[in-house]
């Protein structure tokens, strides 16, 4: 490695932090002089600079080995924790990917947040969340991913909560924050029991122990359970999934980040541990239960929501447990592929979708409709989106797909069920929001709704382009799975998947004669996955309610017991205190009596030796 | 040189007590305890980190009959204490309201209590601890007792009692210490209890244990602190529960595991469990909070608990924590009162049910919702604040040892941000009342303390080896020394 862009990648952070101080001046005092813009402005520029200190660095790393750093953060009695970091072309990629969205979703935030006061708040924590996704993505030690995730769970909780004083957002922020804080401790308490073990928790030397490490398999099991917790939490999986839907109460521009790269985080950490939970097949099964749960769960419960964002929402989940079965099943180049063309196309999806929600006002899909000739653009970018998303060749999500069906085949032939089934599910869900958008006749609410701003429709084209371009940038870079490596037939049977799921959505959704909404036979089942398979109800019975109740009791009983306990010994001493006061009653004889029993007390006691032989 | 620390503080409080203007007493006082503290800076300059024993020794016979001697000495363990005694003096100046009645005796306490810790933490004779540990008490009742609030009254007896309590129990176990091992000596490093029979020495730790868990607080001998905390002001409440509350762990470190290393082993197991406890107890208490004063209170008595978990375990790195977090505790509680008074003065109540959306930019208290929503993290163990150096090195350190206590005490910390949660989402975010909040502007003198205790929280969660590194030779010599009481009694 030669270059000074690579050598110094560890100054693209840097810049996400340096915009994000910036932006916070103007939180609220200098916002009377200039007005919350240059906020923005100042954090959009630094973002700019580094998307393309990220280029020019990939373009020195490009087919190199990576280069690994490390300085010593802490130094105290036998810890040594250093901060690693990887410079390779993968990491790079990661960088562009994140810093390039996340401009993409700043510039798109200047058009959607025109009218709003707290953008210094707001492009200070898009900067703070880009620092911690790019630290998350060089950094090669699991504390510093534990550090970075846990971070990531407070900016979560303060992006969510951007618009507070709506009672939704802050039980959304409120949820956001204490289901991840679930999985980091999970993945904390890894941390800790790892190091006694492993000696590092550099990833390199974490996959070299796995190896060769001999360790009781129940323990292993426990312990890449707990870190599975952490990302099992980012990356909303059942039973951690509620917070993402929650999120959706958050400004737009942050869901773009949030739903396409934030729960990648999650992954990103998985993939890195993935040579970790070769220690342990039952955790590796318990990945791919829960990848397959969620998977089929969550694009079930999508198609049943009414909100556009929430039914979004749904599809991320559902994608992360694709992911979740891929590194279960030990393919880890095919998950980072498949990760990339899930998040151009995620974001592509929201904004699209965030174009049409500006305006139109409402987030309800049963109030649109008939928006494909207002909104062309848009349409067309939802379209996009859609393509790379599903099996549909030649856009990305299809070669991926594919390529992830051909290397279940083998081994687990139910899971390539599983992945049909879902891109199906997930085809079906994404043209059921399309045909109701965009479909139909106008409503009332989409009478008046023309195509947004140039803040907005600029970035999605944009994307819109990177998007349809992925595969030849891939096949440029020779990393795109091509027929050769592929399973033909099972390739065909993903097309048929998507086409069966597009088509009937659209047979439904677009013809005048069915009547909508849709009411699935029977009634319950429609219900159970649109409340969401009643997990609010469940985390309120179990979880919640137990702290509620246990802190509840032990505060009932600090007050009376303990507390009551110690009044009384004050209480007691006033009292015999106020009664021993008689006593002085100023009459000789009874002073006289009670000298005398003293006396005769004393004496007993001194003689009680003598006396007892007697007896 | 340590005298100075002791001896500018009293000086202060003559002068301040003395001083005729009514209206220069709160900059005089700021200026004494500035000075204090950046002697006390310098102390930290020329301190030698290679050595790992008693620096800046004095020694001044007093009254030999007794074992009583005037001698001094800092090492690692009371040099961060007794900074941080210094500093949250001066944040404890400031976070005062603007006008209190009789101010000239309010300063020189303030002045007094100062004086009193630095020399408990400096004095290397027990009973000259124990003086200094006594002696705080009464600058401390009589703060609480005349400027608390409304059961004032009830709350300062109560502290009276048990702090008066812990005080007779250390005393006794002391005089014990030095008459049973036979030379009647108080000096620290005249003391070995190595001729002690196991059950003198049982009996001897235990009283120090109640002794000092009354302070620190370990629950069930904690119910004096949330009625204190709750009404004593917010000055009083960041020196009782940022510094006077680390003598007990202080005293525990010091005497308990220093002078009883055999007997501290055998009785480990028990004392993380009562760790654990407190932690448990603490914030499960503090979830059930409706005032935001007596939510901190509580949130308090956890923290402290994951101190003995640390030292129970006994191993470098644990103790290293420990000491880490007294620190960080420290300067975290004294943050988040400092910023429920500034709320308490501002919005006129406490009551999480009345409290809502004080991030409003206009109407609100937005840099202090801010400010909070930093103290809260930091509290609840958030990466990048020194909270979490703290705890992690605590958990780390103790989980060999003691894995499933270790583990209960991190769900603890996830309990913390439950709380917390609770706490910033009732008062930070929501919407606020028009009709209501016509609230006072936050004064810079209010916020300039905050400012420098979140500039230090941040600075040292970045750069932890500044905190670590004052504390580490000392906490290593501690550890080696037990150590080698422990293969002299295998070899036995």
């Amino acid at each position: 490695m030669n270059g000074f862009f690579s050598e110094t990648i560890w100054l693209i952070p840097l810049y996400s932090l340096i915009g994000m101080s910036l932006s916070a001046l103007w939180s609220p005092a200098i916002i009377n002089r200039t007005g919350p813009r240059p906020a923005g402005y100042v954090n959009i520029l630094l973002t700019t600079i580094a998307f393309f200190h990220s280029i020019f660095a990939f373009a020195e790393t490009w087919q190199k080995a990576p280069v690994y750093q490390s300085v010593t953060w802490l130094q105290a009695a036998g810890l040594q924790i250093t901060f690693d970091w990887e410079v390779s072309s993968l990491t790079i990629c990661a960088l562009i990917l994140i810093t390039g969205l996340n401009l993409v979703a700043s510039i798109y935030a200047v058009g959607y947040l025109e009218m709003d006061w707290g953008w210094a708040r707001f492009f200070a924590l898009m900067g703070f969340f880009q620092g911690g996704m790019t630290t998350l993505v060089i950094c090669n030690s699991l504390f510093f991913s534990y550090v970075v995730l846990e971070i990531l769970t407070l900016g979560t909780y303060l992006l969510i909560g951007y618009w507070f004083n709506q009672s939704l957002v802050v039980t959304g922020a409120r949820d956001a924050f204490l289901t991840k804080r679930v999985g980091d401790l999970f993945l904390l308490m890894a941390v800790v029991a790892l190091l006694p073990l492993a000696g590092s928790w550099n990833y390199n030397d974490l996959a070299n122990w796995a190896q060769t490490a001999h360790i009781d398999p129940t323990l292993a099991t426990l312990l890449c359970l707990a870190l599975i917790a952490g990302p099992l939490g980012k990356c909303a999986q059942f039973p951690l999934h509620l917070w993402l839907d929650e999120a959706m109460e958050g400004p737009m521009p942050a869901t773009i980040i949030r739903n396409s790269l934030v729960v990648c985080t999650g992954a990103w950490v998985l993939i890195k541990l993935e040579p970790v939970f070769k220690l342990s097949p039952f955790a590796c099964q318990f990945m791919i239960v829960i990848g397959a749960l969620t998977a089929i769960g969550a694009s079930l419960i999508a198609i049943a929501q009414i909100d556009i964002k929430r039914s979004l929402s749904y599809t991320a989940s559902a994608y992360m447990g694709l992911v979740f079965i891929a590194v279960g099943t030990q393919q880890s180049q095919t998950t980072l592929l498949f990760l990339l063309s899930y998040a151009i196309a995620m974001a592509l999806l929201v904004m699209s979708i965030g174009n049409v929600v500006l305006n139109s006002i409402t987030q309800d899909l049963s109030q649109y409709g008939g928006l494909f000739s207002r909104r062309p653009i848009t349409a067309f970018a939802y379209l996009v989106g859609a393509v790379s998303l599903v099996g549909v060749p030649p856009f990305g999500g299809f070669w991926t797909m594919a390529q992830m069906s051909s290397n279940l085949w083998e081994d687990h032939p139910i899971l390539v069920g599983v992945l049909l089934l879902v891109n199906g599910l997930t085809s079906f869900s994404i043209i059921r929001e399309f045909c109701l958008v965009f479909g139909g006749k106008s409503k009332p609410m989409t009478v008046r709704s023309p195509e947004g701003l140039w803040p907005l429709i600029l970035p999605m084209t944009f994307v819109m382009g990177i998007s349809l371009h992925l595969p030849l940038i891939l096949s440029k870079f020779n990393i795109l799975p091509w027929w050769d490596t592929l399973n033909i037939n099972l390739a065909i049977a993903l097309i048929i998947s998507t086409v069966i799921g597009a088509g009937s959505s659209a047979f439904i959704y677009l013809n005048e004669s069915i009547s909508k909404p849709i009411v699935l036979k029977p009634k319950f089942v429609q219900d159970l996955f649109a409340y969401d398979l009643y997990t609010p109800q469940i985390y309120k019975v179990t979880i919640v309610g137990v702290v509620a109740i246990i802190s509840n009791a032990i505060y009932w009983f600090d007050k009376y017991l303990i507390d009551g306990a110690v009044n009384l010994v004050g209480l007691l001493t006033i009292i015999s205190g106020q009664s021993l006061k008689y006593n002085t009653s100023g009459q000789t004889q009874y002073y006289f009596l009670s000298i005398l029993l003293g006396v005769a007390l004393f004496v007993g006691i001194i003689c009680l030796p003598l006396i007892t032989p007697l007896f | 040189m340590a005298t100075a620390l002791i001896l500018l503080p009293t000086i202060g409080a003559i002068i301040i007590s003395l001083y005729p203007q009514e209206n220069q007493l709160k900059t005089l006082t700021a200026i004494i305890s500035a000075l204090s503290l950046i002697w006390s800076l310098y102390l930290l300059k020329i301190f030698n980190l290679s050595d790992p024993t008693f620096q800046f020794t004095e020694y001044l016979s007093w009254a030999e009959p007794l074992g009583l001697s005037y001698s001094l000495g800092i090492d690692g363990l009371s040099l961060p204490l007794l900074i941080l005694n210094s500093l949250l003096t001066i944040i404890a100046i400031y976070s005062i309201g603007e006008k209190i009645e009789r101010q000239r005796f309010y300063y020189a306490l303030i002045l007094l209590i100062n004086a009193g810790i630095a020399g408990a933490l400096m004095a290397s004779n027990l009973l000259l601890f124990v003086i200094f540990y006594e002696i705080e008490l009464i600058p401390f009742y009589l703060m609480i007792a005349i400027w608390g609030g409304e059961k004032r009254g009830y709350a300062s007896i109560k502290f009276l009692l048990y702090t008066a309590l812990s005080g007779i129990l250390v005393l006794a176990a002391f005089l014990g210490i030095a008459f049973l091992s036979g030379n009647g000596n108080f000096d620290y490093d005249a003391i070995n209890t190595s001729s002690l029979s196991a059950q003198t020495k049982l009996i001897l730790l235990t009283l120090l244990l109640v002794g000092f868990g009354i302070k620190v607080p370990l629950v069930p001998l904690h119910t004096w602190l949330p009625d204190t905390y709750v009404e004593a002001s917010p000055a009083v409440t960041i020196l009782l529960g940022g510094i006077l509350a680390k003598l007990g762990t202080y005293g525990l470190i010091r005497f308990g595991f220093g002078l009883f290393p055999d007997t501290w082993a055998l009785i480990s197991p028990g004392l993380a469990i009562i760790g654990t406890i407190s932690v448990l107890y603490g914030a499960l208490a503090a979830i059930a909070q409706k005032d935001i004063k007596r939510m901190v209170a509580y949130s308090s008595i956890g923290h402290m608990g994951y101190i003995l978990v640390a030292v129970a375990a006994g191993t470098e790195l644990s103790l290293l924590g420990a000491v880490a977090q007294m620190i960080s505790h420290g300067l975290i509680l004294a943050l988040l009162f400092h910023l429920v008074g500034i709320i308490e003065r501002k919005a006129g109540t406490r009551d999480l049910d009345v409290l809502n959306g004080l991030m409003n930019p206009v109407r609100g208290l937005p840099l202090t919702s801010a400010l909070l929503i930093g103290a809260g993290m930091a509290s609840a163990g958030i990466p990048g604040l020194v909270g979490f150096i703290a705890e992690f090195i605590v958990f780390q350190g103790s989980f060999e040892a003691f894995p499933i206590p270790t583990l209960l005490c991190i769900i603890s910390s996830g309990l913390t941000a439950v709380y917390f949660v609770i706490l910033l989402n009732r008062t930070c975010f929501g919407k606020l009342d028009n009709k209501l909040a016509y609230y006072p502007k936050v004064l810079l003198s209010e916020k300039l303390p905050a400012f420098a205790l979140v500039a230090i929280i941040f600075y040292l969660g970045i750069q932890p080896n500044l905190l670590t590194r004052w504390i580490e030779p000392t906490t290593n010599k501690m550890v080696a020394q037990i150590t080698q009481t422990y293969s002299e009694i295998a070899l036995k």
